[in-house]
């Protein structure tokens, strides 16, 4: 599992990936230096009020599109010229290929939060903030996001799985994105909504007495139930692709 | 011969869902209001906005990154279909100038673009009607913003499909329309002259002519740019 | 000659390394041109600059008598050709396929009945080529390259994936164009026996350099009869030889000498036995074209 999990790194490092994963800080930059960070009311701690903005935008477009790329870049080998064919006649079980794909996207996804966190800092220098750096909340929203991004990530494998090419799963990332816009200003309908969870759960100016700025029973139900059925869903397909 | 070259694009992307998504894009966008106006209609009614004018607005603001994503999936697939199969070398053996090629596949895709502004236009009109909307309807209005959109998207349909044809790895054209859709999302804060900002139709001097020349006229730049790049590399 | 292809000091370098090296190759009107060299030589790279897919670093391309870099397009509309793997759109039937290319060189559409029969595959007229096998790809490739009745027909190892009954079909479907058609063939392999039975001409590259090119009979000519000597004193036999100014190659073991008349090695022999040496053996030691062409390609390895 590790040996293939160091396999699967090995692969993907020679691939472009790189540029995508600095691709985050860089959006990071971009909506908080050019977005302004004048909105808000002195009262506010600099931080969180750029952060509210940056967030926004961050996890409502960035976060849920970028997962179906790096998806999309970790089978591009296997599509490649019969690639599939090639992993799975090595001794190792599909049920593991399919976790250590998982596995190591979840990790790339963590890697492009931390270089997130990162683009916070540079923004509040360039903005020049004094007040002090809301350390509590901007950890919770970090890793809130990542955890939010559990399920989109397992739909994005099963789609990068299913279909060769970047275009086809990408639609179907939109297709499910998009909707995001309308879902997150619903009452009803947003907190059910498995890609409207990474905008709650960034928002760090919601529910602060909650741990995750959502309710525990919502990140159980909605994230960890689209989770469990995209993840089930794509294992199965796996097990079942005719290579 | 460009002719041929098009009517060939257009085989080829048969069962490709292609067209699926240029139907599924405009009537995502008139969804979207129709979820707006399901939710929001007494509001709308109350502040004295439920007219054709801001119906319109509203349809008009959606539009740009409807667009550029439609623009990104569509150059990637198109992109993919040699790509992926390795038959641009099948494609540039046959009696065709490399830049007959680049020229038909940009035209396919402008082609289908231009396919869905009419299908949004279509839409927009047929839900507005459905709402009732207060004064006269505004159908010069109504075509006018939607192709002046797409004009000025020219821009960002040349560089994708060049990134898009030049690049093994899709990968790289569709995070560089992650960052389009980003920054036209945040277009009221961008310069004037980011390319992105211009399917916004916003300007300084309030004039979406403006856009729209500018649209035409870095488009066409470009699509040069690309397409000499495309006919000086060697086929792999 | 008349020659349909004919390139000058055709030259292609990847960075540093040149895959081609000051290639001028000549290929007859109405031959079959078998260009034939191990993996890396350099084939597939030529075979792409005679179709434009590649600009050469240095050295000209005439096709047709006609210059390359000037009149592709007029060119191209008479060459056929299949490189490397072929290409193919796995989402569309292998009618749809061919329709595609049909549609640019505009020929009727009834040709593309005729090529998949050609090639054997009018039963499958319909199905997605998602679903072909190796060897059946391969054919919809050469049916793609004979849509437009080529004068000139490239095809770069155009029996890879092909079952021994397809090889032998491919073949035969080769000389039949080539007397029938008069069509002019280029065909590359690294397998000499693949094209020794039908090609009247080979170009053996190696290295990027092109290392042989004549007709097949002179190669085989070359490849012929050597005769060696088994004796009892090799030392003095080898003395006595070079005094009477007979040409051989000595070593501990044995003599050998090069292809000569029947009379020469009458003389030879007469020449040692007067000397007093035992003559044991008298063999002729026949090589095949095969161990020529390996030992060519060797040569030019250094190994
Ligand atoms: N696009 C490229 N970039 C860099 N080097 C290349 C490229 N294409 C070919 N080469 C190099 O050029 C040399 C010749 O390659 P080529 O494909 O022409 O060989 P070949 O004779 O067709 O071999 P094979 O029998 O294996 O098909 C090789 O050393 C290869 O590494
Ligand atoms: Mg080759």
């Amino acid at each position: 599992m590790i040996s293939l999990l160091q396999s699967e790194w090995y692969k993907v490092r020679k691939s472009n990936i790189i540029y995508i994963l600095f691709a985050a800080p860089l959006v990071g930059l971009l909506i908080g230096i050019v977005g302004g960070s004048s909105v808000f009311p002195v009262e506010v701690n600099q931080w969180a009020g750029a952060l509210l903005m940056m967030n926004l935008t961050y996890a409502l477009l960035f976060l849920p599109l970028v997962t179906g790329v790096l998806a999309a870049t970790v089978c591009r080998y296997e599509h490649q010229a019969g690639g599939w064919k090639q992993l799975l006649a090595l001794p190792v079980t599909r049920g593991k290929v399919f976790m250590s794909k998982y596995l190591l996207l979840i990790m790339l996804v963590l890697v492009v939060q931390v270089l997130y966190l990162g683009s916070i800092f540079v923004v509040g220098i360039v903005h020049g903030f004094t007040d002090s750096f809301p350390m509590e909340i901007v950890w919770k929203s970090i890793l809130g996001g990542w955890v939010a991004t559990f399920p989109l990530v397992a739909l994005q494998l099963w789609m990068s799985i299913l279909f060769k090419s970047f275009a086809a799963s990408f639609s179907v990332n939109v297709i499910f994105t998009l909707p995001t816009i309308l879902a997150i200003n619903s009452e009803k309908f947003g907190p059910y909504y498995p890609w409207a969870q990474p905008v709650f759960m960034m928002n760090v100016g919601g529910d602060t007495s909650e741990f995750f700025f959502i309710p525990w029973e919502q990140l159980i139900t909605v994230v960890g139930g689209s989770f469990l059925l995209f993840f089930i869903g794509g294992f199965l397909y796996f097990q079942r692709k005719s290579v | 011969m460009i002719g041929k070259l098009i009517r060939t694009d257009f085989m080829k992307i048969r069962r490709k869902g292609i067209w699926f998504l240029t139907v599924l894009g405009p009537f995502g966008v008139v969804a979207l209001q129709m979820v707006n106006y399901g939710l929001r209609k007494d509001w709308f009614i109350q502040q004295d906005i439920y007219s054709w004018f801001y119906y319109i607005r509203n349809v008009i603001a959606f539009t740009p990154f409807a667009l550029i994503l439609g623009i990104v999936i569509l150059t990637s697939f198109m992109a993919s279909i040699e790509n992926e199969t390795n038959a641009w070398k099948q494609v540039i053996a046959l009696p065709v100038t490399k830049w007959g090629v680049y020229l038909s596949k940009y035209t396919t895709l402008a082609i289908l673009l231009v396919v869905s502004t009419c299908l949004l236009t279509l839409f927009s009109l047929g839900f507005g009607m459905f709402l009732g909307l207060d004064g006269g309807i505004p159908y010069l209005d109504l075509i006018k913003y939607c192709f002046y959109t797409f004009f000025a998207s020219l821009p960002v349909l040349g560089l994708q499909l060049w990134v898009a044809l030049v690049s093994k790895n899709q990968g790289i054209p569709i995070t560089l329309g992650i960052f389009g859709v980003i920054l036209s999302y945040m277009a009221y804060f961008l310069p004037d002259w980011l390319i992105w900002k211009w399917p916004s139709l916003d300007n300084q001097w309030d004039e979406p002519i403006i856009n729209v020349c500018l649209g035409l006229a870095v488009g066409l730049a470009i699509y040069l740019v690309g397409m000499i790049d495309f006919m000086r590399r060697d086929v792999k | 000659m008349e020659y349909i292809v004919e390139t000058n000091k055709l030259t292609k370098r990847f960075g540093k390394e040149y895959a081609v090296e000051a290639v001028d190759l000549r290929i007859p009107k109405g031959e079959i041109y078998g260009f034939l060299g191990p993996n890396g030589a350099g084939k597939t790279t030529t075979i792409r600059m005679l179709l434009g897919l590649m600009e050469p670093t240095l050295g000209n391309i005439k096709v047709f008598g006609k210059d390359l870099k000037r009149e592709r397009i007029g060119i191209l509309k008479k060459v056929g050709s299949l490189v490397e793997n072929p290409s193919y759109y796995p989402h569309l039937t292998a009618y749809e396929n061919l329709e595609t290319i049909r549609k640019i060189y505009g020929v009727p559409k009834k040709r593309i009945a005729d090529v998949l029969e050609i090639v054997r595959l009018s039963e499958v007229t319909n199905k997605k080529v998602k679903g072909f096998s190796l060897g059946m790809k391969q054919r919809l490739g050469i049916a793609s390259s004979l849509l437009n009745k080529p004068e000139l027909l490239i095809l770069d190892e155009p029996t890879n994936g092909l079952d021994p009954s397809g090889i032998i079909e491919i073949r035969n479907l080769i000389k039949r164009l080539s007397k029938e058609e008069g069509m002019t063939i280029l065909i590359s392999s690294h397998l000499l026996s693949e094209i020794d039975q039908i090609a009247d001409h080979v170009g053996v590259i190696s290295k990027g350099k092109m290392i042989f090119q004549d007709t097949i009979d002179v190669m085989r000519r070359q490849s012929q009869k050597k005769i060696s000597l088994k004796v009892n004193d090799y030392e003095r036999a080898n003395r006595i030889l070079i005094s009477n100014g007979m040409k051989a190659d000595f070593s501990i073991d044995s003599i050998t000498l090069p292809e000569h008349h029947d009379e020469d090695i009458a003389n030879i022999v007469r020449v040692l036995v007067e000397n007093n040496i035992s003559v044991y053996r008298i063999e002729e030691e026949k090589r095949s074209l095969e161990s020529t062409f390996l030992q060519m390609t060797a040569e030019e390895r250094g190994l």
